[in-house]
């Protein structure tokens, strides 16, 4: 029992750590480094000059929500490779982090999906670990998510749509997955296929609105709370309510984004069609 | 027997998505309805029966994910 409790003082005292950091952060940019006059998209601190504009894309720079993409596909990248690089039996730091992460998605996949859930943790385990720096990000000064640009939301949406239908399709076949959709008389059929056509377009257009709106609607507050800087309370306010709602919030949009693709994979692949009939 | 279903927390979490669905569902409706009408001009006739779809489909996605539909006994 007690390496399990001295484990648990040490994550709280790593997240009070975190957490006055980013106060700290925050508390010394606001002070010395703000204009008195913000703006709702700042310049951010890393800019990449625009090498694709043959192919149309517009303006000087890349537009922040993809030069931030690629920063998250970095901080993604290199801490996977630190994770991976020797792999030993009793793991050091990094490979305990990884580990840490593959075991929560796992006993997530089991709970939701069952039995053949640990096939889809490529998509899951990419997906969230994505959304989650990305929301993350955005609390750094300087810094904006990717995921607070309806942009990168819709491709995220998009991608998961399209991959829960492929893995019904492959489990299934193309005809009896398309019975899915047919409701339980033959005569309804058709006037059924168009509704469920419309119930399940509904659902990435909700998870993508869902997660950009709760990420931008924070950083539009955050951004009006600081645009009053002169005054003491609104400051306060922010270091007290915003930035641990901000991560709270980011940490609870990436469970429920993560969450729903598991129960759509788990409705587009069950086995006994009977389960869950009308 | 391990299985106890998902936690408060993650039933919590996944019940408060529900009424989203329901207005991107008419939305969906709405604008199919719009798009169709736009490519076949047969305003607005189209639009409002695929509106009225899209209410039909977002109930019942609502009412599979309360798991309203499970239960054999209407």
């Amino acid at each position: 029992m007690a390496p399990e409790t001295t484990e648990r003082r040490m994550s709280g005292k790593m997240f009070g750590l975190a957490l006055g950091g980013l106060v700290l952060a925050n508390l010394l940019v606001g002070l010395f480094l703000s204009p008195r006059h913000v703006a709702l998209q700042h310049t951010p601190i890393v800019q990449i000059p625009n090498f694709l504009a043959f192919l149309g894309v517009p303006g000087v720079w890349m537009p922040p929500q993809v030069t931030f993409t690629w920063i998250v596909m970095g901080i993604l990248v290199l801490g996977s490779w630190a994770g991976t690089r020797s792999l030993r039996a009793v793991p050091g730091p990094m490979q305990n982090a990884a580990e840490v992460a593959i075991e929560a998605f796992h006993s997530l996949l089991d709970q939701m999906i069952g039995k053949g859930g640990r096939d889809y943790l490529p998509l899951v385990g990419t997906v969230g670990l994505f959304i989650l720096t990305s929301n993350l990000m955005g609390q750094i000064p300087g810094f904006q998510a990717p995921t607070a640009n309806w942009n990168t939301t819709v491709a995220l949406g998009v991608t998961v749509y399209v991959l829960y239908n492929v893995f019904g399709i492959r489990k299934h076949g193309f005809l009896k997955y398309l019975k899915h959709f047919c409701g339980p008389v033959w005569w309804l059929a058709p006037i059924m296929f168009i509704i469920e056509f419309i119930g399940h377009l509904a659902r990435p257009v909700s998870l993508s609105i869902r997660l950009f709106g709760n990420i931008f609607g924070e950083e539009s507050v955050v951004a009006i709370l600081l645009g009053l800087t002169w005054l003491v309370m609104p400051y306060l306010i922010f270091l007290v309510v915003m930035l641990p709602l901000s991560l709270f919030t980011a940490v609870v949009q990436t469970f429920v984004f993560i969450m729903l693709t598991m129960v759509y994979i788990a409705g587009a692949v069950e086995e006994g069609h009977g389960e869950e009939h009308h | 027997m391990e299985e106890q279903g998902p936690s408060a927390l993650k039933e919590l979490l996944r019940l408060s998505t529900i009424g989203v669905g329901l207005v991107a569902a008419t939305a969906i409706g709405l604008a199919l309805g719009y798009g169709l009408d736009w490519l076949l001009g047969t305003r607005p006739w189209l639009m409002l029966t695929f509106t009225v779809l899209g209410v039909v489909a977002g109930f019942l996605n609502l009412l599979r994910d309360v798991g309203m539909l499970k239960r054999r006994p209407w």
